[in-house]
Formats: structure tokens, sequence, C-alpha cells
């Protein structure tokens, strides 16, 4: 029998590509059984977060309107310092800034299933 | 902070082949899990039709704008292993849409008998085979819990 434990945990993606929020939700939903959140804008994340129970992860694209990954994910980290937050970029250049800003995970995308497998291993079954 | 995805070198924003080959992927290891007594919750149940009827659709696409540049005489190679080529592409969307049927009929509770469940091993073998993709439900234990 498996010692392995999903908690009953609130996740949220947040990318203006439909395509790509829409999949992640897809696969993140899959893994944990339970309701994914989806924002194609970090303003509207933002006003989300504001108003309810923070979720325990938020995954965002860097470079999407409103709020951009690193402002999203500073006002989040104010909010709720012991909760994760990953960024996510096409851009390279992006990685180092992740890293100095306090991410705990840059997502570089294209992402894989695999990769997403490993999101859930390593922030919702380890914790 | 970990990085996961792409080497730096090849980042790039994701395509609608990204997207298809993943999500495909994702319905394989879905049917996998099911076929492997994974646990499905209703949310789990709500991913797999959602997967299925997107990947559905990509490879109804697919196919329609193969035969569209066909019609319009683009690419149009009659020789034999051209012929075999477009031959092989269309069975490979064939299965993949009855298997995005199949999966759909797992999460809808559809009654499985041993049959089935021989036909969808045997449909998701043969697309395995053309993806070179062997994903094993053992190296990911959270699937057998929901």
């Amino acid at each position: 029998m498996s010692q392995v434990r999903i908690p009953n945990i609130k996740i949220a993606v947040i990318d203006d590509d439909l395509l790509v929020r829409d999949f992640m939700v897809t696969v993140l939903m899959y893994c944990v059984n339970r309701d994914v959140l989806s924002f194609d804008n970090g303003l509207a994340a933002w006003k989300y977060i504001k108003g309810h129970e923070s979720p325990d992860i938020i995954i965002s694209e860097i470079d999407v309107s409103g709020l951009n990954g690193f402002e999203l994910m500073a006002k989040f980290k104010e909010k709720s310092p012991d909760k994760k937050c990953l960024l996510m970029s096409a851009n390279p250049s992006n990685e180092q800034p992740a890293r100095n800003s306090g991410a705990d995970a840059f997502l570089a995308k294209p992402v894989t299933v695999n990769d997403l497998f490993i999101v859930v291993e390593t922030f919702v079954v380890k914790g | 902070m970990i990085k996961l995805g792409a080497d730096s070198v090849e980042m790039r924003e994701m395509s609608n082949d990204d997207i298809f080959s993943s999500r495909l992927k994702l319905l394989i290891i879905m049917i996998k899990a099911y076929l492997k007594d994974c646990p499905l919750g209703n949310y789990r149940k709500q991913a797999i039709i959602e997967n299925a009827n997107q990947v559905f659709c990509h490879s109804l696409q697919l196919v329609s704008e193969s035969s569209s540049l066909k019609d319009h005489g683009i690419d149009v190679q009659t020789d034999i292993v051209s012929r075999e080529t477009i031959s092989a592409e269309h069975m490979f969307h064939q299965r993949v849409q009855l298997l995005s049927v199949m999966a759909k009929a797992i999460a809808e509770n559809r009654s499985m008998s041993s049959f089935r469940k021989k036909s969808i091993t045997d449909n998701l073998n043969k697309i395995c085979e053309t993806l070179i993709f062997n994903f094993q439900v053992r190296d990911v234990d959270f699937l057998k819990v929901a």
C-alpha cells in the first residue's frame, strides 16, 4: 500500500496563453484530484488572492499583463510568506531575476507533463 | 530555487504541436494509470474528459489540415513510400481519436469488460510504439492515491 498522501491543496495557474494555461490546469487537476484556479493576468489573480484564502501554490508566467509574475510574487509572498510561488517563462534571461527575487522554482518553457509531475512531487506530495 | 523544463538554449514559447504532444502523452498516462487500478476521483475524471476532448479535436484538425493541403495540390507525392507515410499518419490519428473516445468512456464509468480493456491496451501500445513513449505508472506514486 502506498504511503503517499495528497493534501487538500489549492493551486492557481496564471498565464495569458489559453492553450498553455488549460494544459497546465488539466495536468495539475488530474495529479492532485482537486479543482485548480486559473487566471489570464496577474491583476485578476491578485484580486482573487487578496479577497480569499491564499492558494498554497501559484504558478505564474512572468510576462503577463496587469501585474507581471515578479510583481504578483512580491505581493503574494508578502501576504503569505510560507506559500510557494513558481515562475515560468520562455525567456532565459528571466531565470536569474527569478532566482534573485525568491521564486521557489523556475519553469523554463516549453514545459512537459513530467516537469509538472515533478512540481506535484516536490511541492504537493513532499510539501 | 529549482529549475525545471527546457535547457536555457532550448527555451521558447509553447507551440500547438507542443501542447498536442504533451496532451497525448498525458492521455496515455491517464489510461495506463486506470489500467493499473489507480483511483479516479471526480476531478480526475473531469481532467480526463477535458484532455480527451482536446486531443480528439486537435487530432481532427491536424488530419483536416493535411487533407486540405492535398486538395490544394500542395505536397502531393504519389510514390509508394509517400503514400505509405500518409497512410501511417492517418492510421496513427485514427488510433489517437479512438484512444480519446476510450478515455472518455473510462471517465464516464461505461462498462469495461476484459475485451474492452484488452483493446484499450492494444491501441495504447500501438500509439506508444509510434511515439517511442515508455511511461511506467509505478514510477509516480501520487497517481496511486486520490
